[in-house]
């Protein structure tokens, strides 16, 4: 410590040793917020039908368009650590109907990133320094008139009847007749500084962290090839053809 | 005249500070930096934000450099008091082996 150089030098290095500490108490800290997500998926429709991966290809395969609804809440894993959120649906179903060793194939419909409030309301301490805009009497007209909508809360998904994002096939090339097929609802919180943690199943439970309340539905089949039998959708809707999309994304 | 002002702009660049000066920078760097990492903790904790964390402990980092890297005066308020030049040379009385060494 006997020159600038070498205090220099011992503040930066004690300093890189106490940001370490407090990332991980902070990656730590997340342990102590309990998580209890909840979803609800639904199958509302399912179609079979042929198609090409591109324009050009000769290959033909079978694709299924899945329509679903989902009714999720994951407020709970937004704590102050939580930079984004990933959720996924896949359509989980067994690999061949011979043979039970082989995994179950699974294949994502739908997918979106959730931004917590902290990555989309990002704080500059130089803010703080710079000027109020001095106040009109146009603004404070508006302020007054205009009533503050109160911040949502990251991690609400409502979902009527909602497209899929992506229409699936089988590496077979075949999708239709299958049996036994669920929708899974999956999520990967991705931290500031931690860990990331992918979705706790229906049931477990990890200190304070519940597993997910639902996250399943119901087992469907897939219908038959479209047009070839006038029975080629599988509807689970209890009112009869479900109304053209409707979908409201509240996230 | 040039000598001089070299070494004067030497001093001031190496910014050396005595003993008890560098004793005292050692105890305040570690304190600033311990307390404000664990201030920037708590605070970003109790407020759910973690740009408090952030910005907090970055300040404290900020302040502990402004304290403790200048050689500000109260680290040179006790300089050593070295022996007067020569002193050692002229029969001081130092005995190696039973001998006197002049």
């Amino acid at each position: 410590m006997h020159s600038t150089l070498v205090r220099a030098q011992n503040v930066f290095g004690f300093f890189t040793t106490v940001a370490f500490c407090t990332a991980l108490l902070t990656a730590l800290s997340v342990l102590l917020t309990p998580q209890t997500p909840s979803t609800t998926i639904e199958l509302r429709n399912v179609q079979v039908v042929k198609g090409r991966p591109h324009y050009y290809s000769p290959k033909k395969e079978e694709y299924a368009h899945i329509k679903f609804d989902l009714d999720a809440d994951f407020t709970s894993l937004f704590n102050w650590n939580t930079k984004q959120l990933f959720v996924w649906i896949t359509a989980t179903y067994p690999s061949s109907n011979t043979s039970s060793s082989a995994p179950p194939s699974q294949a994502i419909i739908w997918d979106t990133i959730i931004n917590s409030h902290s990555q989309s309301h990002p704080f500059n301490p130089l803010e703080l320094f710079r000027k109020a805009p001095t106040p009109t009497k146009k603004s404070k007209k508006s302020t007054t008139t205009k009533k503050q909508e109160p911040e949502l809360q990251p991690g609400i998904i409502r979902l009527k009847n909602n497209k899929p994002k992506y229409q699936i096939t089988d590496i077979s090339g075949t999708l239709s007749d299958r049996t036994n097929v669920t929708l899974e609802v999956g999520w990967n919180v991705q931290p500031w500084v931690g860990a990331l943690t992918w979705t706790l199943p229906e049931g477990t439970q990890l200190g304070r962290w519940k597993g997910v309340k639902g996250g399943k539905s119901k087992v469907f089949n897939m219908p038959a090839l479209k047009g070839k039998s006038a029975n080629s959708e599988t509807i689970v809707a209890s009112g009869g053809t479900p109304k053209a999309a409707e979908a409201s994304a509240v996230i | 005249m040039a000598d001089e002002l070299l070494q004067q702009a030497q001093e001031l660049f190496e910014g050396q500070i005595d003993f008890e000066g560098q004793k005292k920078t050692e105890l305040i760097s570690t304190m600033i930096l311990a307390v404000s990492g664990l201030l920037a903790f708590i605070l970003g904790f109790v407020q759910q934000n973690i740009y408090v964390t952030l910005w907090a402990g970055l300040g404290g980092a900020a302040i502990a450099f402004l304290v403790v890297v200048p050689p500000y005066p109260f680290y040179n308020t006790s300089p050593e008091k070295w022996l007067p030049k020569g002193s050692g040379m002229a029969g001081s009385g130092i005995e190696i082996d039973g001998k006197r060494i002049n």
